[in-house]
């Protein structure tokens, strides 16, 4: 029963990921102009590209867009016109409004474009590293190796993914950088798995076994011929779960754990809106401002990678050619 | 997909919730509160948190109790005569109380109060002494020690024999002998100690009330003690279920109550978490009171059917900056270089006086209580909160001025703060906002008046702040004290005496305030008390061992069909929680 | 058959040792003085510090701590839960009938839902159908759950006063607590149902809505993609050409041909998705202020509570097991071809 290792459980959203589908039907051989022309076909991708590409714009602008206000230490920290408990809806001073506590809500999505590709682009890169590191050794190594790191990444895997981050957390000690840890710490065991079995069919190809014959050695051959091979699909389906990553972090927020309070970070934007939900007596809607606009922006930027996500996912599929 | 179809079904048949008629009373007999807080244990002996008192409150009685709103008036309850002087009760040296127990109170099972159950109650409630629990409270005044173990957690042998002499059995008396003159103590009684059913316990596997024994049950775990889920009181409601996974407790009217029943039936006390949730079902009437803080204030604003009662002083303390005078430099990046050099902070920092003076000087007191008080709160003039007996309204306390802000700085370390500048961590657990918001102040203030003055502000976990605490490693430490028991003596000592929690920590010691600490407390003349207190309060003024911001009131937001309620700051969870007996819906 | 299921039940002791040594190994990173924080909570208890940290003995080195829980565990004591305030076998025992019923109730609209709106893409590929379905699906993936939750809560239970949150209302509430209801599985659906009681299978039925929406409207997506990519395969497959080619209706091809075998990797996966819920539920649970499972662990986890964070994880180790060993049997159930050894 081969089957065994492929089996993980599929992280439901709070939990984050989904990749179970596409570890099993992925292939290598989707060039680059293909996936383009496929791109273009499907109008839903072609949105999530617009998306992702608004939110780029931001990120690069921001400076432009958002000034740091003179005398501020930090570009990522809020300014706060007050202490006052209540928002403040929007107007010409605050284009966005202003969170509990007076925090310039403009400014924070402004400068959480940036922490949220920070934190999307930091936590892939590093779980991306660990999971090929150990995937690897793993899939090429075989024998013990692969037992030992294979039964390791089970043991992460059967961690209730939350509860395993809130606990770093407590342990390093609540900032965004720990956060960003945290997720790491618990994202890689997929991409070890899925690089794994890929090396493991790869082993087995005649250009490998060639060099082998040619007296290549282990690093020669793993970073020569293996791991290039077997590589490109697995950063094309890692950058795609940035969006992800930012609603598992924004959640870790929600919790309580997380950026200090004023860091413009979405996550926290949207924790400072929890009690302002309802609005006040007679205008139900008082406050809307404090969810809609970061809510509605990180639904818009995770929604724009999984479109692509999605519409990437059916291109390396190839039960659809 | 059957099931699907069912669920569609289902739901769009489903009914409104019963809405709420004006003038109709929702559950009339049923009494809802929601909280957040969650209960810890029902021992009396063992919890010492404001959730779980609040129970107990209602469930125990013990020899006395507060007057209405008084916290200084008290009413016999067990006892049938406050002891006075006067009425020959208590001994002209102020040692020895006398209580006459009241006849004819019934315990929840049935069976009859005893004198014998009141000294027992009071001696189980001295000897289990639990760690970090109440116990103190009882020990200190009577037997003048305020541990039952050593510092490596032997247990003394001889405090069984000194707690037996101290409470005796006198006929229908209980008597109970003080080593000193304690003028709190019966303030102290009405609030800790309430008589428990001697037979029940040992019944159900506690103490027996031997020599013999009482070092099992020292210091017990929490949920080996009978009582640490049941409950079996004279109160006027009995506990129902304590129901640990919905986080909810429920109390049911005691028929045979001592006194006339009460007019509830039921109390529900939920825990319920999301302020959302709350309000809602506060607004939906199927709850009658919530807990509220003053962020909330505005969305509970003009709702039919909701009551807002304000301008309900504490007895609280909170927050307040402590400055540590001796900072330990072990591995302790809050201080930077651990230098007066602009990158950091010496040790002995905030030994100057005039440091601490330029703090107090350089924060925006109305400001604060404005923004994040809403403006319900008045300038605190020391560490006696206003609803105290010692509370002086004509002590001077610090304004928000920046010129003699920077005086005292330039002043400080013989003008080397203001040449070279400092830089420190100011830290406060997360999640708590006025302790946030005290900080950014602070911060934003101080770092105006001089470039070179940094200071950084960060959240940490409470865990993180009790280790950084408990080895003085914070700079400037921020906590709030509430009353164990309403009496000046409750604040004075843990925030000005050598010997308290905090300067213990701060490294503070005024020879001169400690003697008066001590010289009030022995003292049974309250007018001559107050004038010692008034005395602490100048002191604390000159020394500013730390920034004493306000006092709070708070807001209790319930249903206006709730009728009868009282507010005394000294109930546990007051003005939300409290006691039950006096209320009724119509 | 028997021999790969008993080998398969073997791993748990294993991913249990692993998860709690893990566990066990991260706490330790904490001071003695951070570890009492889950016994002083108030300023009150400060000065009794040094005492705590004895009592629990928390300054013992690592190996010896382990060493005890181990012991224990071995006798069957989990310990005490400071969060739950009971021991940690009573504090599953408690939460778990809940997210169990929560987690079956939004998995079958999952399912159903998932299925028939992935076969419903597969047909009508690249129509609009296809992307209105598949857009619904990704939208609910990219909503955060509170954010969802929230506002759920405030139409329906803030404007409408229809779906309140929580487990039940108060009346419920009163009456499963005397002898009238006999609790038998903790399950309240189906405890309602066995007392023949209507009013409270609807009330529980109620406070389950919302909640179960949440989750069924964010993990749907999954459940479409693969579904739909499943379809697409098999409607390409030589047999489906050849039923359409004898003129077979299109709906019979469908369903009674192509979707039976594109159902295999998706019932395969149901099982692990099942489990992914059970242990994904948290902020759902905190939002509708609901007593699962989940909520207990995070707050076990943010308070340091060691024994209830041992005890959560290795609740869900088992349930992982379990979960995967339930995938590889409906997978070798479903389809022939593969055989257990």
């Amino acid at each position: 029963m081969n089957k065994k290792s492929t089996l993980t459980i599929p992280e439901t959203q709070e939990s984050s990921g989904g990749r179970e589908d596409r570890r099993r039907w992925w292939t290598r051989d989707s060039g680059f102009r293909t996936i383009l022309r496929r791109v273009k076909k499907n109008p839903l991708s072609l949105l999530g590209l617009g998306l992702i590409f608004f939110f780029v714009l931001i990120a690069v602008l921001a400076p432009v867009l958002a000034p740091v206000p003179a005398g501020s230490r930090d570009s990522y920290e809020i300014p706060q016109s007050g202490y006052s408990a209540d928002p403040v809806k929007p107007s010409r001073e605050h284009w966005f409004g202003t969170t509990e506590r007076q925090y310039d809500m403009y400014y924070g999505i402004v400068w959480g474009t940036r922490t949220a590709f920070k934190i999307g682009v930091a936590v892939v890169t590093t779980s991306l590293l660990i999971g090929i590191l150990l995937g690897s050794l793993a899939g090429y190594y075989g024998g013990w190796v692969d037992e030992v790191l294979m039964r390791f990444t089970d043991i992460i895997l059967a961690f209730p993914r939350v509860v395993l981050a809130v606990v770093i957390v407590a342990v390093l000690g609540r900032s965004l950088i720990n956060v960003m840890i945290a997720i790491a710490m618990v994202d890689w065991p997929s991409y070890a798995r899925l690089l794994r079995g890929d090396i493991l069919s790869i082993k087995e190809r005649e250009f490998v076994l060639a060099a082998r014959a040619l007296g290549a050695n282990d690093g020669r051959i793993l970073f020569r011929h293996v791991i290039p091979n077997a590589i490109y699909p697995l950063l094309v389906l890692g950058s795609l779960d940035i969006g992800n990553i930012v609603i598992y972090a924004a959640a870790l927020s929600f919790l309580g754990l997380g950026a200090p309070e004023g860091y413009a970070d979405w996550g926290q934007l949207i924790s400072l809106s929890r009690n302002w939900i309802l609005g006040s007596s007679g205008s139900p809607f008082e406050y809307w401002h404090t969810v809609m606009i970061p809510g509605g922006t990180i639904f818009l930027f995770v929604l724009g990678w999984n479109l692509l996500g999605d519409a990437f996912r059916d291109i390396l599929d190839p039960r659809q050619k | 997909m059957k099931t699907l179809a069912s669920f569609v079904l289902l739901a769009s048949s489903l009914q409104p919730l019963t809405p709420v008629a004006w003038g109709q009373v929702k559950n009339p007999d049923t009494y809802t509160y929601l909280t957040i807080s969650d209960l810890d244990s029902l021992d009396p002996a063992y919890s010492y948190d404001t959730a779980s008192h609040m129970v107990i409150l209602n469930v125990y009685e013990a020899l006395l109790t507060y007057k209405g709103s008084s916290t200084e008036i008290l009413e016999p309850m067990i006892a049938t005569k406050v002891p006075s002087i006067a009425n020959g009760l208590l001994s002209k040296d102020g040692k020895t109380y006398t209580f006459p127990i009241r006849k004819g109170v019934k315990f929840h099972d049935g069976t009859p109060l005893t004198p014998e159950d009141v000294k027992y109650s009071l001696m189980r409630f001295m000897l289990q002494d639990r760690v970090a629990g109440p116990s103190s409270l009882l020990l200190e005044p009577i037997l003048a020690h305020p541990n039952t173990r050593d510092e490596n957690g032997n247990i003394l042998d001889v405090t069984f024999k000194e707690a037996d002499q101290a409470i005796q059995v006198k006929g229908d008396n209980v008597a109970i002998h003080l080593k000193h003159p304690f003028a709190p103590f019966m303030t102290v009684l009405a609030q800790w100690g309430p008589v428990l059913n001697k037979k029940w316990a040992i019944a159900n596997g506690d103490w027996d009330g031997t020599e013999a024994t009482w070092k099992k049950y020292n210091n017990p775990k929490k949920e080996s003690s009978p009582f640490f889920d049941r409950a079996n009181g004279t109160g006027p409601f009995m506990l129902e279920r304590w129901d640990k996974k919905n986080k909810e407790t429920v109390l049911i009217r005691n028929d045979s109550y001592w006194r006339k029943p009460a007019r509830l039936k039921r109390v529900l006390i939920k825990g319920v978490d999301e302020f959302a949730t709350r309000k809602l079902m506060l607004q939906a009437g199927d709850a009658d009171a919530i807990y509220a803080d003053w962020p909330a204030y505005s969305q509970l604003q003009n709702i039919p059917g909701i009551q807002i009662i304000e301008n309900l002083w504490s007895i609280e303390m909170n927050p307040v900056a402590y400055f540590t005078f001796k900072i330990n430099q072990v591995a302790n990046p809050d201080i930077g270089t651990g230098k007066l050099d602009g990158q950091g902070i010496p040790p002995d920092f905030f030994s100057d006086r005039d440091v601490r003076k330029g703090f107090a000087h350089a924060f925006d007191y109305e400001g604060y209580i404005r923004d994040v008080f809403r403006g319900k709160g008045i300038r605190a003039t020391g560490c006696i909160p206003k609803t105290l007996p010692g509370y002086n309204p004509k002590q001077k306390n610090y304004t928000f001025d920046m010129k003699k802000a920077e005086e005292h700085f330039k002043k400080a370390w013989n003008g080397e703060v203001w040449a070279k500048g400092f830089k420190f961590t100011l830290s406060y657990n997360s999640g708590n906002v006025p302790r946030q918001n005290l900080c950014q102040i602070i911060k934003r203030s101080v770092e105006s008046l001089n470039p070179k003055f940094k200071i950084d502000v960060r959240p940490i976990q409470w865990s993180t702040f009790l280790d950084l605490y408990k080895s003085s490693k914070l700079p400037v430490f921020i906590i709030g004290w509430q009353a164990d028991f309403p009496d000046p003596h409750n604040f004075a000592f843990p925030m000005m005496h050598s010997k308290g929690d905090y300067p213990s920590t701060q490294k503070y010691k005024n020879p001169a305030v400690d003697r008066l600490i001590d010289q009030a407390v022995r003292e049974t003349s309250m007018a001559k008390r107050k004038a010692l207190y008034a005395k602490v309060l100048e002191v604390e003024y000159e020394d500013v061992p730390h920034l004493t911001i306000l006092d709070a009131s708070r807001y209790r937001p319930q249903r206006s069909w709730v009728k009868g309620w009282y507010f005394n700051p000294i109930f546990p969870d007051s003005p939300w929680g409290g006691y039950y007996y006096p209320l009724w819906k119509e | 058959m028997l021999a790969f299921i008993l080998r398969r039940f073997a791993l748990l002791p294993f991913v249990g040792l692993g998860v709690t040594i893990l566990l066990f190994g991260l706490l330790q990173f904490l001071t003695p003085e951070m570890r009492a924080s889950l016994y002083v909570k108030d300023p009150r208890q400060l000065s009794a510090m040094e005492e705590v940290i004895r009592r629990y003995h928390l300054r013992d080195p690592f190996p010896v701590q382990y060493g005890v829980w181990l012991k224990q565990l071995l006798k069957g004591d989990l310990g005490y839960s400071e969060t739950a305030k009971m021991p940690v076998e009573k504090a599953v025992k408690a939460f778990f009938p809940a997210t169990l019923e929560l987690a079956v109730f939004s998995f079958l609209p999952i399912l159903f839902l998932g299925v028939w709106l992935g076969t419903q893409a597969a047909v009508k590929k690249d129509k609009w159908l296809d992307h209105l379905s598949r857009f619904l699906a990704i939208t609910g993936y990219s909503l955060p759950s509170f954010v969802l939750g929230l506002l759920l809560l405030m139409i329906f239970y803030g404007q409408l006063k229809l779906l309140p949150p929580g487990r039940f209302s108060l009346e419920t509430d009163l009456l499963i607590h005397t002898d009238k209801f006999q609790q038998y599985t903790g399950l309240l659906l189906v405890d309602s149902l066995l007392n023949r009681n209507l009013s409270v299978f609807w009330d529980i039925l109620k406070h389950l809505i919302l909640p179960a929406f949440t989750l069924c409207y964010i993990n749907v997506a999954l459940l479409v993609r693969i579904t739909r990519s499943s379809m697409l395969e098999e409607i390409n497959k030589d047999y489906v050409r050849t039923a359409r080619a004898k003129g077979l209706e299109e709906s019979v091809v469908i369903n009674k041909h192509a979707r039976k075998n594109a159902l295999i990797p998706v019932i395969t996966l149901s099982s692990l998705l099942f489990v992914g819920i059970l242990g994904g539920v948290v902020i759902t649970e905190t939002v509708f202020n609901y007593p699962g499972i989940g909520r207990w662990g995070v707050t076990a986890a943010s308070q340091l509570d060691v024994p209830g964070v041992m005890g959560f994880a290795l609740l869900y180790a088992c349930l992982f097991v379990l979960g995967n060993l339930g995938a590889d049997l409906l997978y070798a159930y479903v389809d022939p071809r593969i055989r257990l050894k």
